[in-house]
């Protein structure tokens, strides 16, 4: 019975990688554009059975994935140890919504700069990482990430305990992305385009030089890729994941942003999905993000008890399942995949017998 | 702003008294990291822990101070022992430091300190609690007025790192614990119980840091978000005075106390919390083995 389950589970899968494949050969671009037709409906269909609510809920979904995207290009593909993604992510945010409060910018001027200032932070957060690894970087990264939090906490200008309020919502040509829904094909391109730049990042060579460095520093080294550089690059690119994460998330509709949207219980999600999903797969960032904030938000009453079940999972997913659900789907296919090849080569030896 | 002599002086000294502390939490940390090759990202809030086992054995149970200060050292150590027992040893055994299992070790001690955390704030609630402690009336010391519990947290600091230095460098365990130190492969085959000493170094850090929470209580009050800034203060201390270097982390508290002490007179009091990350950052700039580390060695 569990055989036969996990056989058509397999051939249901290969199936559907089958598709996918197909697709691609026509073009790369295909298969993202059928998930992204197929994608558009969703607000309307929650509406019909659920509330509105739910729209911000996979909204927020849509912005955690580009976060845990970005988290994983300097975690899983370069192996750097960063615990101070949450202030890249706060800089992304605070800075597109001065930006558009102060100056009057429009939402297609300020994402862009924000991005653009968020990256620049984090050439700051990488340049130790040029020099320093695993422990060392980790602390630099969540003194930083930390400290960004407290220059907003304490700095009215960035809106220190108000948070700041009325963030303009992004508009195009008269169409006004002023509610859950219509926020919601921006957050859901956002989020996929992420997902197809992190994946055509993963082939190229620059992020094959990512993983060669998460392998073995040095003989990544010995074999000619510029080892700082390609670190610091990995940091930028992160970060500028985490800055249109944060300036998507200060533009969506209540406009309102708060330092305490930016702790360390934030930091303690995000790694929690990325730890959930499996360092290093992609996919599995995308998994860990629905997964957890779906939890997040099913348990909100039991609201006090929550860091703590949540930090109690980060520990006993470390020490009994290091490899997170896209490891353990990974090694299932595999495993699966290669005892049909032994079976079905048993299969023809046994007939080369009987011919005999 | 006029130049004032005595207020410098001052604020030097209040520098001092806290850079103590934070330099006793520098020295567990670096402890833990010499002796088993990781970080303990939940060092801030044993050292939580510590301030309220404190406040519980000296008010709740009207234990006098300093035994209330023994009594916090040695069952904050004992749980210290349980949590590395429990649930670091599955990870430390496959190897600490720079590898793949260094990065879970990270992740899972950033986990176990929000654990830690969010257990104390069921426990004892969000609100700050204070920690009255009667030491007698206050120091004067030329011009300056130090409260008592300055002066005895000097004192106490002193002896603590005296104590730790002579079981160190004196007794047979201290020998043992540093060859488990120096390679602990080398160490096994001389017959010592690596194991047992790799909690013994476990607990005599944690014990550290309960006598660091002790100690501050009466100076500031107790509440559960204590233990998050210090870890990073003893880390800035830790990292300035160079990496498992016992005499450079108490020097690297006390340059953290006065940089951060001197930031907030003379800079903004509001950013007082930024200083110990700017120091930090700059010395992992410039030089990364801190100021009496050595050179960090990179394994191929």
């Amino acid at each position: 019975m569990r055989d036969g389950l996990q056989a058509t589970a397999l051939s249901v899968a290969s199936m559907f990688a089958d598709g996918v494949g197909r697709l691609n050969r026509i073009h790369r671009l295909v298969p993202w554009m059928v998930v992204f037709v197929l994608l558009l409906p969703v607000p309307q269909l929650v509406t019909i059975g659920l509330s509105d609510y739910y729209v911000y809920l996979i909204n927020k979904i849509c912005i955690f994935i580009l976060l845990t995207v970005g988290l994983n290009i300097v975690k899983g593909f370069c192996g750097q140890v960063t615990v101070g993604h949450v202030g890249l992510y706060a800089i992304g945010a605070v800075s597109s919504a001065l930006l558009s409060i102060h100056l009057g910018l429009s939402f297609w001027v300020s994402f862009p700069l924000g991005v653009l200032l968020a990256g620049l932070a984090g050439i700051v957060v990488g340049l130790p990482s040029v020099r320093l690894e695993g422990a060392y970087l980790a602390l630099a990264t969540l003194g930083l990430g930390e400290s960004v939090r407290i220059m907003i906490a304490v700095t009215p200008f960035l809106g220190s305990s108000t948070g700041l309020m009325l963030i303009p919502p992004p508009e195009i040509m008269g169409f006004v992305f002023d509610s859950f829904q219509s926020y919601y094909y921006l957050v859901m391109t956002a989020a996929l385009v992420g997902l197809y730049l992190s994946f055509s990042l993963l082939r190229s060579a620059t992020g094959r030089a990512f993983m060669a460095i998460r392998e073995d520093v040095i003989a990544a080294g010995v074999h000619g890729i510029n080892v700082p550089r390609h670190k610091l690059l990995a940091f930028v690119i992160s970060a500028l994941y985490a800055g249109a994460a944060g300036a998507l998330f200060a533009h969506m509709p209540p406009g309102y942003i708060h330092h305490n949207n930016f702790t360390i219980i934030e930091m303690v999600t995000l790694l929690l999905m990325v730890v959930l999903g499996g360092i290093g797969h992609i996919w599995g960032g995308v998994i860990g993000a629905i997964v957890v904030t779906v939890i997040y938000d099913q348990t909100l009453e039991y609201y006090f008890y929550q860091p703590l079940m949540f930090g109690l999972s980060m520990v006993l997913l470390v020490m009994f399942m290091p490899q997170g659900i896209g490891g353990v789907i990974d090694r299932s296919i595999s495993t699966r995949r290669f005892i049909a090849l032994r079976q079905r080569r048993e299969a023809a030896e046994g007939q080369d017998h009987g011919a005999a | 702003m006029d130049f004032d002599f005595s207020s410098l002086l001052a604020f030097i000294m209040f520098g001092l008294t806290i850079g103590v502390v934070y330099g006793i939490v520098a020295l567990g940390i670096s402890l833990i990291y010499s002796g088993l090759d990781i970080v303990h990202f939940a060092h801030g809030e044993v050292y939580m822990f510590g301030a309220f086992f404190g406040l519980v054995f000296s008010s709740q149970m009207g234990l006098p101070y300093p035994l209330a200060l023994l009594a916090a050292m040695i069952s904050i150590g004992l749980l210290g022992i349980v949590i590395e027992r429990v649930f670091y040893r599955r990870l430390t055994r496959s190897g600490g430091g720079y590898t793949v299992a260094g990065m879970g070790m990270i992740i899972c001690g950033f986990g176990m300190s929000v654990v830690l955390q969010n257990i104390a704030f069921l426990i004892w609630g969000a609100d700050a609690e204070p920690f009255p402690v009667d030491l007698g009336p206050a120091l004067e010391v030329g011009d300056i007025t130090l409260p008592r519990s300055y002066g005895l947290t000097a004192i106490i600091a002193v002896v603590l790192m005296a104590a730790l230095h002579l079981f160190l460098k004196k007794t047979r365990t201290g020998l043992a614990v540093r060859a488990v130190a120096a390679n602990k492969d080398i160490a096994f085959l001389m017959g010592i119980n690596v194991p047992l000493m790799i909690s013994v170094i476990f607990g005599l850090a944690c014990a550290l840091a309960a006598a660091a929470g002790t100690l501050i209580g009466p100076m500031q009050s107790v509440q559960v978000e204590m233990g998050y800034l210090m870890l990073m203060k003893a880390f800035a201390a830790a990292v300035v005075g160079g990496f498992g270097s016992l005499p450079g982390a108490i020097i690297g508290g006390l340059l953290v106390g006065i940089f951060e002490n001197l930031g907030a007179a003379y800079i903004s009091p509001n950013h007082k919390d930024i200083y110990a990350f700017l120091l930090l950052i700059l010395v992992l700039m410039i030089r990364p083995s801190g100021l009496f580390g050595v050179e960090v060695r990179v394994k191929a």
